[in-house]
């Protein structure tokens, strides 16, 4: 400690000093940020470096979140802790060397599907153990059904991938050339996956550098405390943000497709609301079930939903979800039992979070959002053999769908999922620079946002064409196909997404349901999402806005009549007043039969 | 491959740089080693009228000047201000919406009032043309003229002022483009078009069309307000060269900055980092990190072997919801620290600062402009750091006495500290959020800190740059001349530049380098067509090239220079090897036995213009103490008596040891106890940092 922070820390009541708690409060959030940019700029496949589909954080001894990069997929939000405790169980605080390497995956405590592998070394500052540094990734393929999103039409644990328990992939430093050369052999792109974990590799080392450079400089005993102290601070203001929550138990519900001619799994919220406190019960939901990749271990539903209600701009560390409390019995479907196969499982989460947050529509009439496309994005992929780079090859990207309307503005049009921060598509020449395909066209979907004061965002229309014979992900966008998202105080539903395709020499495009699909060459597939719910009656939007959007192609002059009750001149160029008022009083009368 | 000769100087060279508050003009002349300096006040409706303000405060005839460099924010007020030009947008059939699509992603990942970027073409003024080029340049689907004539009416019926045009892989073959482009500029004449590949020849049409349409919407504006100051300059006697500061550090010639806008936008900062690299390099330290601080930010920018680093693209109005540029911009980290950033306490009373800033109004309670809320400025007057009574060479006097209530009765009550603590605090705070940043661009890229000396600028810089070099323990820093002018000086110092790229996508085991040559020699010939413009001579020129590489499966490419002598004979190995070796020093790992692959050529054509050489001190006066005064260091409960001295009177070679402050008009210095002070012989204050 340096002569002033001394002399500032005597005399603070708390003993802490406010001036290295905020220097250091800047300080952790940059090492998990930097982990995070190092592994994105240096990794090999495009789930990490455009999706984002990573975390980067480190964990204190106890397996507490310290610093976790915001960014890429926010469903991972704070979802180590539970890994890092299992390995402390398994193994001792003292059973960790330093240049230990632990790899796992395993649904018992990982709770995802096989792709997402964790990478943690332990840090040691002066032969103590301090903290964990992990970086979990969605690696390309992990053998089994597993390559490109995730093992779709997997059936259990085995038939999904590779499972890693565990497994010191690195003891004090020497790699086990055995385990490494067991995982290279069951992968389907073994060199991608080795520079992926190079990668993840690479990042944990530099968190464990910063880290210890923080406990040299500050002393790691103040280090410590004030992440203690971080937490706590995290957690007020949450406290805070919920107390302003009027009192209450606030419920709603919603549905998710189950597997293809089963029921749907329910989504059943209950949320208590109690001075400062908030439970989220989400025990109404539908069990665990054997025939749908939908099943999970993750508390991230509710806390994405929590974490936007509260501190949305704030750090993630522990103190986030100090006052929350989550529900969620063993044998429910975000709480399956081991061996359940979890190929889809982030895929009812984004209704997970409409659900919870439609839930406070009445309470937090203000903030609340009509439903957006509530699923995870159109899963592009093309897999095969490109004969002229005579190489293997994945393409994929995520085509979004459209946001609710807000109390105060439109939804936007063609974003990412509440579950997928910043994550991106993949550009058109990307694709096609890389791999044998053409897109025909990607476009905003007219017609898809839901009508409203405020209305839904646009959904995307993209028509990709295959040029070699290769296996396509041609399912529904998302897992909400059968329940469009809704729409709030009078706001209308948004129009659900479907995917078509067509076979080479066929003249139309059909439905395409399964999610796995052969094709030839010269394959067409057309991914439509969904548009988001509008917020408020489509006859209080004003009638300029209304035209505004007939102009731009968002609204049709039909869908102005029908549902917004706006007639415009027969030129376009003007809204017709009088018969404006007309259709708007004779679809009023309507609406109140 | 630099084989810029210095051309001898002679002449009168004037820089003006308009700022946000600021205009600021340095002149030097060399044949009489004389500097000129001026400052005025930015006038934004009419912003060339800041640049005769300065000439006339500096006492300039234009009909003297030999160049003038100019930069300004006229480009970047357009977009932000979101007043430029009706543009409509022309593209491939199928990609009417990219534009508006944009990535789809939401960096503020729990923000559910999250805000997309707005785009300046709108849907209905953006057509489609049914033409189509593959990845590889094959025509799929050839260009119809009369459709492209179909839209160019269509375009004037609209009213559109300007028109972007980006079709799917015109990187490739700009065949389409051009076309297209002679037939709107035929049928639309006043309109303003701009072709992406004009801009720039590399993948990712998203990226692309965003700053195709950005060069369009600014682009009327622009080149009108260019060409309004050429007209101006030569009625009032200017008969020399006129030349445009880029983002990129360079200068370009006004034909140029009028097809190219977007080449202007971010030049405000840039300058002072050329500077930085320029005297660094004259005083023999080739690694320097500029360190430049403002009202509201603090900026920062890593310069390696003399040589500025670039980035290629950048977001107009932030990487939340902004629009992306894609053009070569100076690498700055920049952080919310300024003299007149906030310090505040939030709701579970923990001490912040900024991003909040009083900018210079109302500024900082210390101005007695109406300011209520304690600033960093505040709390270096609390601390005697910056003399109240000496600020602005006395033009200003500054209120210690308010600075000192405001504190005690905003922040001390909640932290429970004395005044002198919690301004010591916001100090302490705002040197680690600045430290953070110099880390941005060194730690972070794979370059150590103490490797490099620290060079100061702006108003801000310093105050508080040893505080950092301690931080960081960095054992150099620099205190340039006219620290607080030093973006307008470091436009005289810029090269005429012009970058340039051509995405060639494929595995290094397949080049073939006769390709490779004939690309960079096409390339290299718009380069020598862009000098010309400018009118740099024939030895003055240097062309740099450089390839955009990556390990096979990865998605992010680093830029690699290559030599002539590579391309020439095809050396594979010395570029593989230079890769591997970047790779490891950026990211602390590499695979040298995995293949790679190219993505993009690039080429910097520079033309070397004659740089100022500031005179040998004159000065040696025996008595540069003008008095001293208590100082708050190290310790906030004990000040120090330290002396005072007027930078003017430090003579050459002169030699101080901190603690002690030298105050100059737009600035003041800093130094801690053990501080050695050098005065090299041109006049920059160079310090050794005692250790902490």
């Amino acid at each position: 400690m340096t002569a002033e922070s001394k002399s500032a820390a005597k005399l603070n009541p708390t003993g802490l000093d406010p001036v290295t708690l905020e220097v250091l409060r800047n300080a952790l959030p940059a090492i998990s940020d930097e982990m995070s940019y190092d592994l994105q700029r240096t990794s090999y496949n495009m789930m990490i470096y455009e999706i984002r589909d990573y975390c980067t954080a480190l964990l204190d001894t106890n397996g507490a979140l310290i610093s976790q990069n915001i960014g890429g997929v926010s469903h991972f939000v704070a979802d180590l802790g539970v890994v890092i405790r299992d390995g402390i169980a398994r193994y001792g605080l003292d059973g960790f060397s330093p240049g230990d390497v632990i790899m796992h995956n395993h649904q018992a405590t990982a709770g995802q599907h096989l792709n997402n592998v964790v990478i943690y070394t332990p840090v040691y500052h002066e032969n103590c153990l301090v903290a964990f540094a992990v970086v979990r990734a969605h690696w390309a393929d992990v053998g089994g059904l597993s390559t490109g999103f995730g093992g779709t039409g997997a059936y259990d644990p085995w038939s999904e991938g590779l499972q890693v328990d565990q497994l010191k992939i690195y003891e004090k430093g020497e790699p086990d050339a055995k385990i490494l050369k067991m995982i290279r052999d069951n992968i389907r792109y073994p060199d991608a996956a080795m520079g992926d974990l190079r990668s993840q590799l690479a990042a944990c080392r530099l968190g464990e550098r910063r880290f210890c450079e923080l406990l040299d400089r500050y002393s790691r005993a103040t280090v410590l405390e004030v992440i203690n102290t971080i937490y706590a601070e995290t957690e007020a203001k949450c406290r805070a943000a919920v107390a302003d929550i009027p009192d209450g138990v606030y419920e709603a519900e919603a549905f998710v497709d189950g597997a293809r001619g089963t029921m749907p799994f329910e989504i059943k919220v209950k949320v208590t609301v109690s001075g400062s406190e908030m439970e989220i019960d989400l025990s109404g939901c539908s069990s665990q079930r054997d025939n749908a990749g939908l099943n999970s271990r993750t508390y991230a539903g509710a806390y994405i939903a929590y974490k936007a209600l509260t501190a949305p701009l704030e750090p993630l560390n522990e103190g986030a979800f100090g006052a929350l409390k989550v529900v969620i019995p063993e044998g429910n479907m975000m709480m399956a039992r081991f061996p359940a196969f979890m190929a889809s499982w982030g895929s009812a989460l984004p209704t997970v979070v409409d659900t919870i947050w439609r839930a406070f529509a009445e309470a937090l009439p203000d903030l609340i959002p009509a439903a957006h496309s509530g699923s995870l994005g159109a899963p592009f992929a093309l897999s095969g053999h490109d004969p002229a780079r005579k190489a293997g090859f994945v393409a994929q990207s995520i085509e979004a769908g459209g946001w609710g309307g807000r109390p105060d503005r439109d939804g936007e049009d063609a974003s990412m999922s509440v579950c997928q921060g910043d994550v991106r598509n993949t550009p058109i020449e990307t694709m096609e620079l890389k791999t044998p395909l053409i897109v025909l066209e990607r476009a905003l979907w007219s017609d898809s946002g839901g009508a409203g004061k405020f209305r839904g965002g646009l959904g995307v229309q993209t028509t990709i064409k295959s040029l070699v014979d290769g296996r396509w992900n041609a399912g529904p966008p998302g897992h909400r196909s059968g329940y469009a998202p809704w729409g709030l105080r009078g706001g209308k539903a948004g129009v659900l997404g479907y995917t078509l395709i067509r076979a080479p020499g066929q003249d139309t495009h059909e439905l395409s349901l399964s999610p796995r699909v052969f094709g030839q060459a010269e394959t067409e597939v057309v991914y439509r999402t969904s548009g988001g719910g509008g917020w408020g009656s489509p006859l209080e939007r004003d009638p300029e806005r209304v035209l505004h959007d007939v102009r731009e192609g968002y609204v049709s002059a039909e869908k102005a009549r029908d549902d917004y009750g706006v007639v415009l001149r027969a030129d376009g160029t003007a809204v017709d007043s009088p018969a404006t008022l007309a259709r708007r009083a004779e679809l009023a009368r309507e609406g109140a039969h | 491959m630099m084989l810029a000769k210095k051309l001898p100087a002679g002449g009168l060279s004037v820089a003006v740089d308009i700022g946000g508050t600021f205009t600021d003009l340095v002149a030097f002349d060399e044949s009489k080693g004389r500097v000129f300096q001026a400052k005025s006040l930015t006038t934004p409706n009419e912003l060339s009228q800041g640049v005769w303000d300065c000439l006339k405060k500096a006492g300039i005839a234009l009909g003297d000047a030999e160049n003038i460099v100019h930069g300004s924010t006229v480009a970047i007020n357009i977009a932000i201000e979101e007043k430029g030009a009706k543009t409509a947008l022309v593209v491939t059939k199928g990609t009417r919406d990219v534009y508006k699509i944009g990535r789809q992603n939401r960096p503020e990942a729990y923000n559910f009032s999250f805000k997309r970027p707005v785009p300046l073409a709108s849907r209905a003024n953006t057509f489609e043309v049914d033409e189509r080029l593959s990845a590889s340049g094959e025509v799929l689907k050839p260009l119809s003229t009369s459709e492209v004539e179909d839209i160019a009416c269509a375009i004037r019926n609209s009213g559109a002022e300007a028109v972007a045009v980006c079709f799917l892989h015109s990187y490739v073959d700009p065949a389409h483009e051009i076309e297209a482009g002679k037939i709107l500029r035929r049928m639309l004449p006043g309109v303003y078009v701009s072709l992406s590949h004009e801009i720039v020849r590399e993948y990712r049409e998203y990226e692309r069309t965003s700053t195709t349409v950005m060069n369009a919407y600014i682009g009327p504006k622009t080149s009108e307000y260019v060409g309004r100051m050429q007209d101006r300059l030569g009625e009032d006697g200017f008969s020399g060269r006129f030349l445009i500061m880029q983002s990129s550090g360079g200068v370009m010639s006004p034909a140029q900055a009028k097809t190219l806008p977007v080449a202007m936008m971010e030049s405000g900062p840039v300058g002072g980092v050329i500077a930085a690299a320029e005297v660094g390099r004259r005083l023999g330290i080739k690694d320097v990190i500029a360190f430049d601080m403002g009202g509201t930010t603090a900026k920062t920018s890593l310069i390696q072997g003399s040589a500025v680093s670039i980035a290629q693209g950048y977001h107009i109005g932030g990487y939340a919801s902004g629009h992306p540029v894609m053009f070569p911009v100076v690498d700055i980290v920049e952080v919310g620290a300024g003299g007149g950033s906030i310090a505040w306490i939030d709701q579970v009373g923990a001490l912040k600062l900024g991003p909040q800033s009083a900018g210079s109004d109302p500024g900082p309670i210390s101005y007695c402009r109406g300011g209520t809320q304690p600033t960093v400025t505040d709390a270096n007057v609390v601390l005697g750091r910056i003399g109240a009574k000496s600020f602005l060479g006395g033009e200003m006097p500054l209120d210690e006495a308010a600075a000192r209530k405001g504190i005690l009765e905003r922040l001390c009550p909640s932290l429970g500290l004395s005044v002198t603590e919690v301004a010591h605090g916001i100090l302490k705070i705002a040197i680690a959020k600045m430290a953070l940043a110099v880390r941005g661009v060194s730690v972070q890229r794979g370059f150590d800190p103490r490797d490099f000396a620290l060079v100061a600028m702006g108003g801000g810089g310093p105050p508080h740059v040893l505080a950092i070099a301690r931080d960081l323990n960095i054992p150099k820093v620099i205190i340039p001349n006219l620290p607080a002018h030093f973006s307008a000086l470091g436009m005289l110092m810029s090269d005429v530049r012009h970058d340039f790229v051509r995405t060639h996508y494929r595995p290094l085991a397949d080049f073939d380098y006769a390709e490779i040559q004939a690309i960079f020699a096409e390339l290299a010939a718009t380069g020598g067509a862009a000098l010309d413009e400018a009118g740099v001579e024939l030895e003055a020129r240097s062309v740099e090239y450089f390839m955009d590489l990556r390990y096979v499966g990865q998605e992010f490419h680093l830029q690699i220079p290559v030599t002539a002598d590579e391309i020439l004979h095809g050396n594979s190995v010395a570029i593989r090897e230079r890769f591997n070796h970047v790779h490891e020093h950026r990211f602390d790992h590499a695979a040298p036995d995995e293949p790679l692959e190219l993505i993009n050529l690039r080429l910097t054509a520079r033309g070397g213009r004659p740089k100022i050489n500031f005179p040998k001190l004159a000065a040696n006066a025996t008595q540069a103490q003008t008095g001293s005064r208590p100082i708050y260091l190290d310790d906030p409960s004990r000040p120090v008596e330290c002396p005072v001295y007027r930078r003017e009177l430090l003579g050459p070679g002169m030699r101080l040891r901190g603690p002690c402050v030298i105050e100059e008009f737009g600035s003041t210095t800093v130094l801690f106890e053990g501080d050695l002070i050098t005065i090299a012989d041109t006049g920059e204050i160079i310090v050794e940092v005692a250790r902490s």
